[in-house]
């Protein structure tokens, strides 16, 4: 089944058509994007039970161009008289910028448009919003207690899941687009107490789709487990560089934060990334080639079009080794005199569009798990990862671990060391990958921010990698 | 306001919480020394929590859903969220506890730096004292995003709360770029409640003789144990770990083994003896009630749990709302006395983080400082791996002050015996 449009965005199409009329009388170029998003958050716990909303949000950002310069308005009321005073504040802000004298600004022409009418919906097969509060939570409490009974060393035990729906309108001179699209994640979380410190597993799962998703949440219950009593008698990294089997999850973390921030294109803008001088060039092993897009899979960061009306696409980042091209909002690719790949996305209507990955991804190789493992003389098997950071002008890499898992003489031991902060110079890193396994597991349960703030979500990931990585 | 009362008495819910917040902000975005957009968001958001007693299994219960109402709802969308909400919250079987009373004030005006002045006439002041330290060829302020809000809260409940306050504050980022010897950049945020011009120059400044330092520096430190001495904003994520461990929901849930009067930062103390305060920077919690600056920590002794009314009543302590800023003692010992010893400084990293729940702290290096055989040596990449259970007996805090909008206390902190992943 496909996603309902949301009925107010669809009443307030009327009105918002008006308000283009007039922003498109006023100013060299205007936009609009009207946001309808609705969702409910659960989470159950030993000690609590939530329900709330997530981030529920309605209102419309205008994007205006005049004297070559842009300007935005983020606002969330809207009626037929008011649409005066709309036109009016975007022109106040373009007219008087705030800006101190001895500043300057940069100067922009309008975008090049192809005229655009869209409709479309992504599918579910089990809307959520069809279920009561109770009966997910009843699903949620038995999962719990599932965890909690698998063995007494277990402190707590949380399941918890989100969905999403939301509508989106663009409208523009050449350009009319709406999209609605649904998505769910969840995840169980086991925790156990090592005398004052308390060790914590996560198993998320994520994807388009509604309450379907559920059954891979309850199928996660016990790995969970069985972590967090591993991480038990977990140990602190000792420093070094080892050859490294990465799983999936850790695989997306290094693809996102290692090399997807560095060719964020609103990067080259400001000369913060080193890609631009390695285009063309072998930045990775002739194994690795990733994709980024809204349209490249089907996971949280799928949509038809991004918040600038730039259709979504599969962008090539690296082919079998070999940087291609960056991804890019629209006001970058003006800047750059490049195209647009769809990747413009906003926190929300109340903020920036910035270039922002998407599902972001290593094709899968042709090696076997089992054959990689055994490969390795010493090393250790990474999974969990809980966190990373980007450092595209230096190529630096910080990505937080939960488990590294000794390997010897192609063997799993049983030692496992956490937490581990793992470190390197992107390009020797993904240089060093030898071996890639012939599946690729995406996942879509966290959020990305830009810096610090600016938080979308994004999914992530490919198959198992092997590569030689400095671990602390 | 009368709209949603009307919808909470026709469904019979006798208590709730009503919020309402109008934020209005302007937000500059430059590329080099040139502004790159301008912004203007105009938004207000409305939600109301509601509370439902039941019984489950001979159990007394109160369930609770907040939920938004967004903006252009109709009366009749209104009714119906808040009627889900309503029915939801009979499925959140959390065990039963009072909710705190509130006070009916007239609206706070803000009364510091920034009230009475136009958001553009801040904008323009703050804009100016951040690019005033960027005045240099070599290092220079490779981009800014500068964030100037006022906001207007209103909180109405039915424990008889009716209160209101208006807050300005401006925050923000900018990065800083060397591209010699070595090309290369450094990340810093700010945050102020007042228009600290002076702060903010002198940040900037600081970050720009850094980031030349960045430039300069070519290899990890060795691996091995150091002494470490971490600084600024990294100061409030370290102590975070107390600020979290402190927490009711931690506590109740036995994430975090505190007790009120337990010497939580341990008995074998070589170091200096902590004390925290918390401080509020909002004038009331979330129920209506006024928020006060508590003791944290005094001399290591835990004197204040601290959070909302849930597990505040589970545990039998006073709620006492939820705090983000923190004020702590200066030390005795100046900066360069901390550092004045083999040490490896680090002034950056690519973010620093602190896990409360297992006490590890670390991150990758993006710039620290090694003191070794009276020399300093700018040093870059490599990791550092820590436990504050491990090393808070051996902490010695500076002299000398940092302050932000969630901090105000020592600038810088040694802690001895702390694993670093290098060359």
């Amino acid at each position: 089944m496909k996603v309902q449009q949301s009925a107010f965005i669809a009443q307030a199409r009327p009105l918002l058509l008006k308000l283009r009329d007039a922003l498109c009388g006023a100013f060299e170029y205007a936009s609009i994007l009207a946001e309808d998003t609705v969702g409910r958050s659960y989470r159950v716990s030993r000690h609590s039970v939530s329900v709330g909303e997530g981030d529920n949000m309605r209102g419309f950002v205008v994007k205006a161009l005049d004297g070559g310069r842009y300007g935005e308005y983020s606002f969330t009321e809207l009626t037929e008289d008011s649409i005066p005073g709309v036109v009016d504040a975007v022109r106040d802000l373009l007219a008087a910028p705030a800006r101190p004298e001895n500043l300057g600004a940069n100067a922009y022409a309008p975008p090049a448009e192809d005229p655009a009418v869209f409709s479309g919906a992504t599918d579910y097969e089990q809307d959520p919003a069809d279920f009561s509060d109770g009966e997910i939570l009843d699903r949620l409490a038995a999962l719990r207690d599932s965890g909690l009974a698998m063995d007494g060393a277990v402190l707590d035990f949380i399941a918890q899941m989100t969905w999403q729906k939301y509508t989106k309108l663009f409208l523009s001179r050449e350009k009319d687009m709406t999209q609605s699209v649904m998505y769910m994640d969840g995840a169980v979380a086991a925790a156990a107490a090592k005398g004052q410190e308390v060790k914590q597993a996560y198993l998320p799962c994520s994807g388009l789709g509604g309450m379907e998703l559920m059954e891979r949440m309850e199928a996660n219950a016990a790995p969970c487990v069985r972590t967090v009593l591993d991480l038990l008698d977990s140990e602190p990294m000792i420093p070094g560089t080892y050859e490294c089997i990465c799983d999936p999850e850790t695989t997306g973390m290094i693809v996102h934060e290692a090399f997807g921030h560095g060719v964020e294109m609103d990067m080259f803008v400001k000369d913060r990334a080193q890609a631009p001088q390695f285009v063309g060039k072998y930045v990775a092993s002739p194994l690795v080639t990733m994709h980024d897009g809204a349209a490249s899979a089907k996971q949280t960061a799928t949509y038809f079009f991004d918040d600038e009306g730039t259709p979504a696409h599969d962008t090539i980042v690296i082919d079998k080794g070999v940087l291609r091209t960056g991804i890019s909002d629209l006001q970058s690719a003006l800047a750059l005199g490049t195209e647009p790949t769809g990747n413009g996305r906003r926190e929300s209507f109340a903020r920036k569009a910035y270039t922002r990955m998407t599902n972001t991804w290593f094709e899968p190789g042709h090696d076997k798990l089992e054959d990689m493992i055994a490969s390795v003389k010493y090393g250790m098997f990474l999974q969990c990862p809980s966190s990373g950071m980007e450092d595209p002008k230096n190529w630096g890499i910080q990505c937080m671990v939960n488990i590294a898992r000794e390997i010897k003489d192609g063997q799993l031991t049983g030692r496992i060391f956490s937490p581990v902060v793992l470190t390197g110079y992107v390009p020797d890193l993904l240089k060093s990958i030898t071996a890639m396994s012939d599946g690729a597991e995406l996942s879509g349960s966290g959020f990305c921010g830009k810096g610090h703030k600016e938080w979308v979500k994004v999914s992530d990931g490919g198959p198992y990698i092997k590569a030689t990585i400095r671990l602390g | 306001m009368e709209k949603i009362l009307s919808a909470l008495r026709a469904l019979g819910v006798e208590q709730y919480i009503i919020t309402e917040k109008h934020t209005d902000s302007l937000q500059s975005f430059y590329v080099k020394k040139n502004m790159d957009l301008i912004r203007r968001a105009d938004t207000t958001l409305r939600s109301v929590q509601v509370f439902r007693p039941f019984e489950k299994d001979g159990t007394e219960m109160l369930g609770d859903t907040e939920v938004t109402l967004r903006p252009g709802m109709s009366d009749g969308e209104i009714r119906a969220a808040l009627e889900r909400a309503w029915f939801a919250a009979q499925f959140v079987a959390n065990p039963w506890y009072p909710l705190p009373g509130g006070v009916k004030q007239p609206p706070r005006r803000d009364r510091g730096g920034f009230a009475g002045r136009s958001l553009a006439e801040s904008m323009k002041t703050m804009t100016a004292v951040l690019f005033a330290a960027d005045t240099s060829r070599q290092v220079f302020l490779n981009s800014a995003e500068i964030f100037m809000r006022r906001a207007e809260t209103r909180i109405v409940t039915s424990m008889g709360a009716d209160v209101g306050w208006e807050q300005y504050d401006v925050w923000g980022e900018y990065v800083c770029q060397c591209p010699a010897p070595r090309d290369v950049e450094t990340y810093h945020q700010f945050s102020y409640r007042d228009p600290e011009t002076e702060a903010l120059t002198g940040a900037a400044a600081h970050a720009l003789e850094m980031t030349k330092a960045r430039a300069m520096a070519q290899a990890a430190p060795r691996t091995g144990t150091y002494a470490l001495v971490l600084d600024r904003e990294q100061m409030r994520t370290l102590l975070g770990y107390y600020v979290d461990r402190s927490g009711s929901g931690m506590i109740y849930q036995k994430y975090s083994p505190f007790q009120l009067g337990d010497d939580v930062q341990g008995q074998d103390i070589a170091g200096d003896r902590l004390s925290i305060a918390l401080t509020a920077t909002e004038p009331y919690t979330g129920f209506g009630a006024p928020m006060a600056d508590r003791p944290l920590l005094e001399d290591g002794v835990l004197r204040t749990i601290h959070g909302g009314a849930r597990f505040a009543h589970y545990l039998g302590v006073e709620p006492t709302g939820r705090y983000r800023a923190v004020s702590v003692p200066a030390g005795d010992t100046p900066l360069a006395e901390l550092t004045g010893s083999a040490c490896l400084h680090v002034a950056s990293f690519s973010d620093f983080q602190m896990d409360a729940l297992s006490g590890h702290f670390g991150g990758e290096i993006r710039l620290g400082f090694l003191h070794e055989n009276g020399a300093v040596t700018p040093v870059t990449g490599g990791s550092v791996n820590g436990s504050i259970l491990d090393c808070q007996g051996r902490m010695t805090f500076s002299r000398e002050r940092y302050r932000s909008a969630d901090y105000d206390g020592p600038l810088a902190v040694r802690i001895e015996g702390v694993q670093v992943a290098g060359s």
